[in-house]
């Protein structure tokens, strides 16, 4: 056996023991070890070279960087997810051909759906749907991920939030709560566009909080510069409202008229 | 599909992992990232461009230990976004980790990029005077490292270009000194310090530093040398280096006198110092002497010139042969001797067609003197240098009804025909000269002419003569005196001061003339003295001058060339034009075209636009090419001075060379609706057509037949009629053995053939100065030479079908002087076969010879003895002249006599036979070449004798007899030649 890749196969047991434990700083570090010595496999991508162990070492590497981006979600790290998440991709897109598909693919890609749609980067969702194979549309935990998006575009923001109860997968938590915030602050954008004022009770409904306590929370730190008064929540828009820009039409039309009239006297 | 893809080699499909990977915090992450990302970056550099930002800040900071590499593949990413100064900058920061052997797209471009930057820089430096010390050292190390890696790997060429552009002259000699073959490296280094450097001052210092390394050189290449040194103007450096005879004529066919006369008297001096003895080592090769006598060690040692034969004397009568050779090379130097082979030459090869003048005199109305004088100018053109003037003596009644300036003409037109007669040209002209004293017998007219024709016999090889015309020109009130270059300044000026405006004309030429290429102070005199007067010939005559003044100064004359051009006088902006031309000449300089263009499109007057075109054939006679193309819009211009001024601008920069594009452009032209349109096609053709044969371009035939129809068309209008007659004249120039050539063998320009072009472009203004295109005839023939300067016989081959190169077939009606002349030499399988007679007598010369070789260089001091026996012996291997003719299918190549006439298109074809007796010194196909004598022993045959100027004096003088007075008693009895018949002007 490969000195390199017993080593690495010993690390990851550690990594996995630890990751069971939830001992999230040694796994951390361990994983940092990992990454490293994963780079002195040459079958690994970009390179893919050709080695005897090279399905051996692809299977393990992907392995880990699963883990890693499963890691990233328990400690709540959207940077290191996409970090993890990009490396993982290419042992699903490009080594595909030459490794058993893993149980963990389509959940892992419907967690990328989700942050994407977390992060409110609704281009790139489209690409990498475009991306998947019809089969893989299929699967519960990309079209769950699908459905949250045309709920969310439709407005039906109540459905986003109910979407929470039937997660396919225990790390999709996460994110469905980093999503219920976006929602909500989809939904006080509009409202503050849209009223001048709410009813305690209405906003409460509107921003399906379960309780006052909780929108009140929520003001306090979103939205400082609502005002709560006599059971109505104020938005501040006419204060800020600037008058809206004028079209200079009049400007325009002299102009033209004058660039007319200068046409004619040159021909 | 899955195992199709597995089979092939798995590719990744984005970037995007290791783009991601660099964000990782552990720094092997990175480095792993970064180094993958390099590699790959061909492929995913739009991936990657959108991360440039995160790689910069790698190579920012300074605690990462791989900065290069991110500094190297932001390079790369910047080079596929076609940034290139921002991936030069990225590069010079990836310092080594930038491979210049890399053999990508890439690498090519920056580096290519990265020495444009260097040497821009260089230049710019060089040009501020100031120390470059902006330049970023990182870039040095760039190019200096692609220099390097260049001379390592035996790219010297690709070396020594770069260095010539980046001005780094020690890598240049770095590159020459390592090249294996440094003689092939230097004269490359030559031609390339020619034709690619631009800047005067900087051309100079690289022909230095090659001066220098020939110098170093175990066996220097003279000529080169010398060649360089000419370049440079700095005679002192060739007293060095002079040595063979060869390199004299080289020397003398360039044409620069100055440093002729340099030179010359270089090498007096140096026969005054003591002579020491032969076998000197190397190291005292500082006098001249002594430089000749290693020099013969060498010569020896490689047997590479005549001279060795006379060296091997010992130190007794080598005081005699120094002072013999010093006086032959002083010959040469001084052009005597190729002025005297090259008239024997067009003499004994003359093929003028007499037929033809006949023709054009017939049709030519007598009362239209401007066709009259064309007529003569035509006749002088054709027999230019031939000194055959058998037409002016058979028609001297019709030579007669010249009048005022037409007899003017008619009398100078005979220095066209005796150019260079120098000996006797005093004499040829006496009849017509002003009396010293007496006031002149003739008419003024006459007197002027006849100076005039004395000046063209000797120009550029004044010195006898000067004193005479100075003399002349004080005692007599003639009009106008065209005295070309050899008057002093004093003279001169005093004539411009009396403000007459006809001499005061000639006087601004002939100043201009005097001080070609000097740029003296004197310009700026004439300037303000051409504010002053009045007389627009004398501005025109000085606005000329002045031009002559600043040929080829290059951005010297940039200043000179801004006052005049801003004049408000548009005769000084026409100076102006012709000094943009001169200065540039040949050099087909951008700024120059540019201006001139500009120029041709926008001044108000119509002589200052045709000038303009003009001008640029001057500027672009180096390539002719180019010319057709770039005034082929001019030619179509509706301004008819426009039109003009391109066909001549052809004409001149296309001059001899029978280019296709040019003959095509000319064509429409020749039939323009406006008269002087179709004047200076015809003579713009003519020039282009000189010496091609009708079997190279049947356009040639055509033309010729136009030219006789214009001329017999009673209804042609007298400008394109006086074109056409000229034209004819111009077509068979110097009896159909010389070409318009403004470049010499050596690339080099030759000022008089330059000059007089230019001058020649001005007869619109003053008919005569038609004259001024003899000057830049230069006779198309190989001449060998043995050591005594003879010519002997001797064969050599051209591998080309004769119909291409042979002279035109005379006119129908034969005269007594064509069928005298028919080709000679039509080589058929007889020749063949003697050729292989030869041969073999050769060989078995050969055996003897060997054995008498052997003896002869036991008995080395012999040799000249037995040299000058051999020749009183009068046995010997005489080759019959195969003039044989014979009406056989046309051989594939023909065997040329010594000397014999080699178009400028057939020297690709000349080969020289190995088994022949002498072997060329110079491997050169036209021109004069010193052969050297592979058999001494033996007799030679001399095919030109020494005495064909006298006998061409006394054949003239037989002609003469026709005249009124019976000359029989002068008629060749001594030496000199009988001078014609002063003709009588009857009207």
């Amino acid at each position: 056996m490969d000195p390199n890749l017993t080593e690495v196969s010993q690390l990851f047991e550690r990594f996995k023991a630890a990751f069971m434990r939830n001992d999230f700083d040694t796994c951390d570090n361990l994983l940092s070890q990992l990454k490293v010595l994963l780079t002195k496999f040459r079958s690994l991508p970009p390179l893919f070279e050709e080695t005897p162990k090279a399905i051996h070492e692809l299977t393990l590497a992907r392995d880990i960087y699963e883990h890693a981006v499963v890691l990233s979600v328990k400690i709540e790290d959207q940077d290191a997810f996409e970090r993890d998440f990009f490396q993982l991709k290419p042992y699903y897109t490009d080594a595909c051909g030459r490794l058993p598909p893993s149980p963990q693919e389509y959940p892992i890609l419907g967690l990328n759906l989700l942050r994407l749609l977390v992060q409110n980067r609704i281009a790139e969702f489209h690409t990498e749907l475009e991306l998947l194979s019809a089969t893989a549309l299929e699967n519960p935990c990309i079209k769950h991920a699908v459905e949250l998006e045309q709920s969310f575009m439709e407005g039906a923001y109540n459905r986003v939030l109910s979407a929470r109860q039937t997660v396919p997968h225990e790390t999709y938590v996460y994110f469905m709560d980093l999503l219920a915030k976006t929602v909500r602050d989809e939904i006080s954008g509009c409202s503050e566009k849209a009223y001048d004022s709410l009813s305690i009770n209405d906003a409460r409904k509107i921003e399906m909080f379960s309780s006052v306590q909780d929108l009140f929370e929520y003001i306090k730190e979103e939205h400082p510069e609502w005002e709560i008064k006599n059971g109505f929540v104020i938005f501040q828009r006419a204060k800020e409202s600037a008058p809206c820009k004028e079209i200079p039409s009049l400007q325009l039309i002299n102009q033209t008229l004058s660039y007319a009239r200068e046409l004619e006297r040159i021909v | 599909m899955a195992a199709a893809a597995a089979a092939t080699a798995t590719m990744v499909s984005s970037a995007g992992g290791l783009l991601a990977m660099l964000n990782e915090s552990h720094p092997l992450l990175k480095l792993h990232a970064l180094s993958n990302l390099n590699a790959f970056v061909d492929s995913f550099w739009p991936e990657i461009s959108t991360s440039v930002p995160i790689i910069e800040s790698l190579y920012e900071d300074e605690e990462f230990d791989q900065r290069q590499l991110a500094a190297l593949l932001v390079s790369k990413v910047f080079y596929y976004l076609g940034e290139l100064n921002d991936s030069l900058s990225y590069a010079l920061g990836a310092g080594p980790m930038f491979d210049v052997s890399e053999d990508s797209d890439y690498v090519h471009t920056l580096l290519a990029k990265a020495i444009d930057e260097y040497a821009s820089v260089k230049s710019k430096a060089a040009e501020s005077n100031d120390e470059a010390d902006k330049m970023d050292p990182r870039l040095e190390a760039i190019v200096e490292r692609m220099l390097d890696k260049c001379i390592l790997d035996g790219k010297y060429q690709q070396a020594i270009g770069m260095a010539i552009e980046c001005r780094r002259l020690d890598k240049l000699e770095e590159a020459i000194m390592k090249s294996d073959n440094i003689h092939a490296t230097l004269s490359y280094c030559i031609n390339i310090s020619h034709s690619f450097v631009n800047l005067r001052e900087y051309r100079h210092e690289v022909l230095r530093l090659l001066v220098k390394v020939y110098k170093k050189l175990p066996s220097p290449d003279y000529l080169s040398i010398c060649q360089c040194l000419m370049f440079l103007d700095e005679a002192e450096g060739v007293d060095d280096a002079l040595l063979a005879l060869q390199i004299a004529f080289d020397l003398v066919e360039n044409e620069h006198q100055a440093f002729l006369l340099n030179v010359r008297n270089l090498l007096s001096s140096a026969k005054s110092q003591p002579s020491e003895p032969a076998q000197q080592g190397p190291a005292a090769a500082e006098s001249g002497q002594n430089l000749i006598a290693t020099a013969s060690e060498d010569v020896q040692m490689t047997d590479g010139t005549q001279a060795s034969n006379v060296n091997v004397q010992e130190a007794d009568p080598k005081e005699v042969t120094y002072a013999e050779r010093l006086t032959k090379i002083k010959g040469i130097l001084s052009g005597e001797t190729s002025i005297q082979l090259t008239l024997q030459f067009l003499y004994s090869h003359n093929k003028s067609d007499l037929l033809i003048l006949k023709t054009i005199k017939q049709s030519v109305e007598p009362r239209n003197s401007v066709c009259h004088s064309a007529t003569i100018y035509a006749n002088a053109i054709m027999h230019a240098g031939t000194t055959v003037d058998t037409f002016l003596r058979e028609n001297l009644d019709w030579l007669g009804r010249a009048t005022n300036w037409a007899k003017f003409s008619a009398t100078a037109g005979l220095g066209v025909i005796h150019r260079g007669h120098l000996q006797q040209g005093r004499s040829l002209m006496a009849p017509y000269l002003p009396q010293s004293g007496a006031g002149g017998g003739g008419s003024p007219y006459s007197e002027g002419g006849a100076l005039y024709a004395l000046g063209l016999i000797h120009a550029n090889h004044g010195e006898g003569i000067k004193q005479f015309l100075r003399d002349s020109l004080r005692s007599t009130n003639v009009e106008l005196l065209e005295l070309l270059m050899k008057i002093s300044m004093t003279t001169v000026k005093t004539v411009l001061y009396t403000d007459s405006a006809v001499a005061g004309e000639a006087a601004g030429i002939s100043m201009g003339l005097l001080m070609v290429g000097t740029a003296s102070e004197k310009a700026g005199e004439m300037l303000a003295y051409a504010h002053e007067t009045q007389h627009e010939k004398i501005i025109r005559g000085l606005a000329l001058g002045i031009a002559l003044t600043v040929y080829g100064r290059e951005e010297e004359a940039d200043t000179l060339i801004e006052q005049m051009t801003r004049d408000q006088d548009p005769i000084l902006r026409y100076g102006g034009m012709y000094a943009l031309a001169l200065a540039y000449s040949g050099t087909a300089n951008n700024k120059a075209i540019r201006q001139l263009l500009h120029f041709a499109v926008s001044d108000v007057s119509d002589d200052v636009r045709r000038t303009a075109v003009l001008a640029l054939g001057f500027v672009l006679y180096s390539e002719p090419e180019q010319t057709p193309r770039i005034v082929s819009l001019l030619s179509e211009s509706y301004n008819p001075h426009v039109r003009y001024g391109a066909a001549l601008a052809v004409g001149i920069s296309c001059a001899g060379t029978g280019l296709s594009e040019a003959i095509s452009l000319l064509e429409p032209l020749t039939s323009d609706v406006v008269d002087f349109v179709r004047q200076g096609a015809l003579i713009a053709m003519a020039m282009v057509m000189v010496q091609i044969s009708e079997a190279s371009d049947s356009r040639v035939g055509a033309f010729r037949r136009q030219l006789e129809k214009i001329i017999l068309d009673k209804h042609e209008d007298t400008m394109s009629k006086m074109g056409a007659i000229l034209a004819s004249g111009i077509l068979d120039a110097g009896g159909r053995n010389v070409t318009i050539k403004l470049l010499s063998k050596t690339k080099h320009d030759k000022i008089t053939a330059v000059v007089g072009l230019a001058v020649f472009s001005q007869f619109w203004y003053w008919y005569p100065l038609i004259y001024f295109i003899s000057l830049s005839f230069s006779p198309t023939a190989f001449i060998g030479l043995n050591y005594d300067l003879k010519v002997p016989r001797f064969e050599f081959l051209s591998h080309a079908k004769p119909s291409l190169f042979e002279y035109p077939r005379p006119t129908s009606a034969p005269t007594t002087t064509s069928a005298a002349k028919l080709p000679t030499a039509v080589l058929s399988t007889s020749a063949k076969a003697k050729a292989r007679a030869t041969k073999k007598e050769a060989d078995q010369k050969g055996i003897t010879e060997k054995s008498s070789g052997a003896e002869s260089s036991s008995a080395g001091s012999n040799t000249g003895k037995g040299k000058s026996s051999g020749d009183k012996d009068g046995d010997s291997m005489q080759v019959d002249s195969l003039t044989e003719k014979k009406a056989e299918p046309e051989s594939s190549f023909e065997i040329l006599t010594n000397p014999a006439r080699v178009v400028p298109a057939q020297e690709k074809f000349i080969k020289f036979l190995e088994d022949s007796r002498y072997a060329p010194v110079k491997l050169a196909p036209s021109g004069f070449s010193l052969l050297k004598d592979l058999r001494p022993t033996e007799p030679e045959v001399l095919s030109l004798t020494d005495a064909p100027s006298s006998t061409a004096a006394a054949a003239a003088a037989g002609g003469s007899t026709t005249g009124q007075q019976g000359s029989a008693s002068a008629m060749a009895v001594d030496e000199e030649p009988q001078p014609p018949q002063p003709f009588e002007y009857t009207s």
